[in-house]
């Protein structure tokens, strides 16, 4: 069921030029959507600590053209987004300093942004809360360089917003301030919907995501990346994939981590977290773990979002492209 | 968050409940001073008091028919209750979000003493999440996205003891989620002389349920309909529990109302009213006040009308007919449906308009008219 908007937000999404955006929004000059696709690059570090800068400059740059096959991540990023945009960068924080983005690579991405022309000021490193930012080993930084890096703490929309089943107040900086957004996730397992890679993370846009668990938290995941406000703006995913997580999620367990030493992007949000929910499984049956399926938390939710035609959400159809 | 007490009523709690200041908390948090706000990024977390522990590091809550099974560092649907490392947490217990003197008539309570106010409280979350809430401004969001002040049990006992308020009132949002806040200020009302009552959805499992009904002085359960598909589609709910609550109330013995909103084309048939009311006859006896309300566009649904008042009286009279002594319609001021008539003689006994009450018959619970004893709370 496709997302129902009020006067107010057709208003916003009409001066944004977005309101007839299909599914993952194109390139403005390039084609660089790829659906099915996701690019991966190597990356080794053990959990919670940092990478050296250039290492995550040339992992995230390689997964970007992997993902896009264009020549490189500045290409990538030329293609994906404008100068004049407003770039939200949505980071996964809840597993702490042990499985959270880390911040090597959001920077990494932003420099790239940076060099698209994108200034600092639009460039907004983001999630739920201030503190989860910090846990995370962000400096929270309402201005600056090289990007901005806010929690939405309580700044969301006054009214609710309903698409699908879900009804819910958007961050505004997701309604109102940004015009394009990249969904920077972990690999990780969920104890309720199977997978939290790139989809899953979105469910820190809305203010009530502790209502949409029920039933592996299908249909709510795809409806949230169904909005509007959401499915006209996301351009790319990213996950940090360094140190992955196959079971006990979402929060970090050191006994269920491993690392994956992989960096992944994807122009389609659902063929990324297909992809992570082939590489968790994977790692579950080397480990004698249940599957997904067999553990009753298949990620559901992706077949909603490829009905939605928000991508491929079907993990053999997943074409990997490796850098 | 928005309060009627003062500073000075603050103050005075403070001292009052110098007690509240030995609650439990993390052991490395202190608590915030009496009527403080509670920080937004470090809520006052306290172990709750209905759950299991599960394998794995993973628990389950046992306050609510969801059962909700949470994995650490995640929350239940409540948005209020929080596993941390294995133990399960309320970060409620003690913050409220709304606070205000209100007429026992507007929760609303016809049969427990009219005319009296009662401080009202709530907190932040709910357990369902109603299309049509009135108070979805904090039911509907979790604890850190609302402003909160830190008032312990003991500190609202004091404030209602402070202002001559003889009720406390649990309300606003769901006071399922705030559960052991409820039981604790309940009994420190019980030892200040000012009676709790709780105004509930009754969405609640038996055990936390019949832990608490001793305590209260009343309880008032939201009925918001008789099929199990609107609990589904509009209140993401379940009725059988709220059912089987309303029959655990009814065998404790404790005084309690039901009430119904009643919306245009979701829960306004007449054989789904009728059906409800035969229930209420059948299974607690047709003495309960059985309410009618009318229901107001909001939250998420905004584009269905205001409840026609035929469609209210309509329900009014089948209740009447179905042999109800106390149905009563709410949301239209000035409605003889509003006040309290002898079901034996038809002597107006308490005439309401909207919350006030303009006059009280009753004398010793009895129709001064015919001397038919009438149920409730009077004294």
């Amino acid at each position: 069921m496709r997302g129902t908007l009020n006067r107010r937000e057709l208003v916003r999404l009409a001066v944004l030029g977005l309101a007839a955006a299909p599914g993952v929004r194109a390139a403005p000059h390039a084609s660089p959507v790829r659906r099915g696709r996701v690019g991966v690059a190597p990356l080794a570090a053990p959990a919670g600590r940092a990478v050296e800068s250039g290492s995550a400059r040339r992992a995230i740059s390689a997964a970007l053209a992997a993902a896009t096959g264009l020549g490189d991540g500045r290409a990538a990023v030329t293609a994906l987004f404008r100068p004049e945009d407003t770039v939200g960068i949505k980071v996964n924080c809840l597993g702490g300093p042990n499985l959270s983005p880390r911040v090597e690579l959001v920077t990494a991405l932003a420099a790239l942004l940076a060099e698209r022309g994108i200034p600092p000021r639009r460039i907004i490193v983001f999630d739920r809360s201030s503190r989860e930012l910090e846990r995370a080993g962000f400096a929270v930084r309402r201005e600056g360089a090289p990007f901005l890096c806010v929690g939405i703490d309580n700044d969301y929309d006054r009214e609710p917003s309903t698409s699908g089943e879900i009804g819910s107040c958007f961050a505004r900086l997701v309604s109102t301030t940004c015009t394009a957004l990249v969904s920077f996730g972990v690999v990780k397992d969920h104890d309720l919907a199977g997978v939290s890679a790139g989809l899953k993370n979105l469910y820190g846009l809305i203010h009530n995501p502790n209502k949409y668990h029920d039933h592996n938290c299908d249909p709510y995941v795809a409806d949230v990346a169904n909005h509007p406000f959401v499915r006209g703006k996301l351009r790319l995913v990213v996950l940090d994939g360094v140190v992955a997580q196959c079971h006990g999620g979402p929060a970090y367990r050191p006994d269920t981590a491993w690392p994956l030493g992989l960096v992944a992007a994807s122009t389609d949000p659902v063929a990324a977290d297909a992809w992570a929910w082939k590489v968790i499984d994977a790692e579950r049956v080397r480990r004698g773990l249940p599957t997904l399926a067999q553990a009753k938390r298949p990620p559901r939710f992706l077949a909603t979002a490829t009905r939605y035609g928000l991508g491929v959400g079907d993990p053999a159809a997943i074409i990997e492209v490796r850098a | 968050m928005t309060a009627t007490f003062t500073r000075r009523d603050l103050a005075v709690a403070a001292c009052a409940g110098a007690a509240a200041a030995l609650l439990p908390r993390p052991a490395d948090a202190a608590p915030p001073a009496v009527g403080a706000p509670v920080p937004a990024d470090d809520l006052p977390a306290r172990e709750a008091s209905w759950y299991r522990k599960l394998p794995e590091g993973r628990v389950e809550c046992q306050l609510c028919p969801r059962g909700c099974q949470v994995a650490d560092a995640e929350r239940g649907a409540c948005g209020v209750r929080e596993n941390r490392g294995g133990t399960y947490t309320t970060l409620v217990y003690g913050a409220a979000c709304a606070v205000h003197v209100d007429p026992i008539e507007k929760k609303p309570f016809f049969h427990v003493l009219p005319g009296a106010q009662a401080l009202s409280f709530a907190t932040a979350g709910c357990n369902v999440e109603c299309k049509f809430c009135q108070n979805w401004e904090i039911s509907q969001f979790r604890p850190e996205q609302v402003a909160s002040v830190w008032l312990p049990p003991e500190a609202l006992a004091a404030i209602a003891r402070k202002k001559g308020v003889p009720l406390l009132a649990a309300t606003y949002s769901e006071p399922v989620v705030f559960w052991e806040y409820v039981r604790d200020a309940a009994a420190a009302c019980r030892a200040a002389a000012v009676r709790p009552v709780v105004v509930s959805n009754g969405f609640i499992q038996e055990q936390p349920l019949k832990d608490v009904l001793p305590l209260l002085a009343a309880i008032k359960v939201d009925l918001k309909a008789f099929s199990e598909r609107f609990y589904r589609e509009v209140v993401r709910g379940e009725l059988k529990p709220v059912l089987k609550s309303l029959e655990v109330i009814r065998a404790s013995g404790a005084w309690f109302e039901i009430v119904v909103l009643l919306i245009s084309g979701l829960n306004d048939s007449e054989a789904e009213v009728r059906a409800l009311v035969r229930w209420v006859k059948a299974n607690l006896g047709g003495e309960v006040p059985l309410h009618f309300t009318r229901f107001h566009p909001t939250y998420r649904l905004t584009n269905l009308p205001p409840t026609p008042l035929a469609t209210l009286e309509r329900s009014w009279q089948i209740a009447k007919a179905e042999g109800l002594a106390f149905a009563y319609l709410g949301n239209v001021p000035g409605h003889p449906g509003e006040s309290t008539f002898c079901p034996a003689c038809g002597t107006r006994l308490i005439h309401r308009i909207g919350f006030e009450v303009l006059e009280n018959k009753l004398t010793g619970g009895r129709c001064p008219a015919c001397g038919r004893m009438i149920p409730g709370v009077w004294s």
